[in-house]
């Protein structure tokens, strides 16, 4: 029997507030705002208030995925990005590097939006690049 | 805006099945005339009216709050009305409290004998939110 | 208070002690127990206030049998005396140890009772009868409080954080989600309806702690509106929520009538 609250920082934009992941035996079973961050001071919006929820959700995605004659299939991560990729060189052939988009996320590390934003810019030879907060 | 002279202020009562809906059919075969601001809705017992729905009702612009139930004592199911006064006192003091003129919801034991007293507050009643104006919640915030 | 807690669970008289533990600088919600004595050497009391009962809430319904020991400051205690008589916790399993709140804390939260029955750590200070919030929002005039009011509801996000940190707020369904009710897809939500509800809970349920208040990232002074709320229940019915550990709220029970239309329809 054991519950504690583990202190990290909520992912779901780039305020970063500070927050409490409560476990209890091993399970999240809610989040508190930690009161003394200097960032968020105690406040959480409703996302944060809700971020243990997701974690351990039966909706995510645990495999990669390609759909075929509309029915997903799982596939292995080689296929699938082999997939991607071969699509997005397809349509860049056909429809010109600007007829792709990528969209990036608040929930992503500014590593990882660099990267991306690199992907859209150098190799898909495109400036369509936006983020989400933007929707 | 409508001028102070033109306003047709929108009222919701709600009425017990027992006795205030009673009063209300007995003003209505006796020919009584009040003003027709006022649309019922008719409930089992005033127990049964939450908080939520006087505060939905202003929210969605009434003028005027009626709570029509029975007499201490007399209610079908005992002591429904007690709950009643008891939620009604505390909402109204806290309305008040944050500035909306509390007069606008206003509560009666009316029995199904009293056709000529319903006829009576609901003339009476009109006339007090008229001289208040439209609600507040009407214009801005609705 | 660490020697009693220790003690307490060596004894095996509670199973675990829910308190505030110093991790990675912060004050930080912990439960000590008996295989991790070492843990006490980062028990912390402070000025940093946190939902403790509502761990207690989740650690009790995981393991019904089992006796849990927990920090309990004046208003922490008025909230298990209340969520006994709610039958959300069983009085025989739940030890609290008592903290006196500082002066400095009772006046900033304007506390009537700033220590519990029984306590260990700091000392008795005086309680605050009249509430300055109170005062000030009284002595405008009612268009004044209209603006005020509807001006701070305006700000709210809808974070739904006043109702989450409440450690009074224990219901599976609450009304604050229907949908019928507050409308989804738009802020500020049903403004004043979606504040005023929440006030009409509070009845027999608000403690003052003021954790609502804080955890509001818009400091919309929500805690005003629920000391007013105490004010009601306590002239109308004389009522003061956790002060007894008898007798219902009046919204609670239909007990018998006190009151006069001539006293509601002033």
């Amino acid at each position: 029997m054991e519950y504690k609250t583990v202190l990290t920082t909520c992912g779901y934009c780039g305020c970063g507030c500070g927050i409490y992941l409560e476990v209890l035996d091993g399970e999240l079973v809610g989040t508190l705002p930690c009161k003394t961050d200097s960032v968020s001071q105690g406040g959480l919006c409703i996302k944060g208030w809700n971020i243990h929820e997701f974690v351990n959700n039966s909706d995510r995605l645990t495999k990669p995925l390609i759909k075929k004659d509309g029915q997903f299939n799982e596939a292995s991560w080689d296929e699938a990005l082999d997939y991607v990729a071969s699509c997005l060189k397809k349509i860049k052939a056909e429809n010109g590097s600007d007829s792709i988009a990528f969209l990036s996320s608040a929930k992503c590390t500014n590593e990882e939006n660099y990267l991306l934003q690199k992907l859209a810019r150098a190799v898909a030879g495109t400036n369509n690049v936006d983020h989400c907060a933007r929707l | 805006m409508q001028s102070a002279a033109g306003f047709e202020p929108k009222i919701i009562a709600f009425l017990c099945n027992w006795c205030s809906y009673g009063g209300a059919d007995l003003a209505g075969v006796s020919r009584l005339q009040y003003p027709a601001n006022t649309r019922t809705i008719r409930v089992m017992c005033t127990a049964t009216i939450s908080p939520h729905h006087i505060l939905k009702a202003f929210q969605k612009g009434a003028d005027g709050v009626l709570v029509g139930g029975c007499h201490i004592g007399d209610c079908h199911y005992i002591k429904g009305n007690y709950m009643t006064i008891k939620r009604v006192a505390i909402l109204k003091d806290l309305l008040r409290f944050t500035g909306f003129q509390e007069e606008r919801l206003y509560l009666d034991w009316i029995s199904s004998a009293e056709g000529v007293k319903f006829a009576e507050v609901i003339r009476n009643f009109t006339q007090k939110i008229k001289e208040l104006g439209p609600s507040h919640l009407r214009t801005t915030y609705s | 208070m660490l020697e009693k807690v220790k003690e307490l669970l060596r004894a095996g008289e509670i199973s675990g002690f829910i308190g505030l533990r110093l991790q990675n600088g912060h004050p930080a919600p912990h439960m000590f127990t008996k295989d991790h004595l070492d843990d006490l050497g980062s028990l912390l009391v402070g000025d940093v206030r946190y939902p403790l009962n509502k761990t207690l809430l989740k650690v009790a319904n995981q393991y019904p049998e089992l006796i849990f020991g927990v920090m309990v400051r004046g208003c922490d205690e008025r909230g298990l005396i209340e969520l006994f008589k709610w039958n959300q916790l069983k009085r025989d399993r739940v030890v609290p140890i008592g903290v006196a709140c500082p002066q400095g804390l009772a006046e900033a939260c304007e506390c009537y009772k700033p220590y519990p029955a029984q306590w260990l750590v700091g000392e008795k200070t005086e309680g605050i009868s009249k509430s300055k919030r109170l005062q000030k929002v009284e002595a405008m005039s009612q268009k004044e409080r209209l603006n005020y009011w509807l001006d701070e509801f305006n700000k709210c996000i809808k974070c739904y954080g006043c109702r989450d940190v409440c450690p009074m707020c224990f219901c599976e369904v609450c009304s604050l989600e229907d949908r019928n009710f507050i409308l989804t897809g738009k802020l500020p939500p049903e403004n004043p309806t979606f504040h005023l509800s929440r006030a009409v809970h509070m009845v027999g349920r608000c403690i003052d702690c003021g954790l609502c208040e804080e955890a509001c990232p818009s400091s919309i002074p929500v805690r005003t509106l629920y000391k007013k709320v105490n004010e009601i229940v306590k002239d109308y019915f004389d009522y003061k929520t956790g002060e007894s550990s008898e007798g219902k709220s009046p919204l609670n029970i239909l007990g018998e009538v006190t009151l006069e239309l001539s006293d509601v329809n002033k």
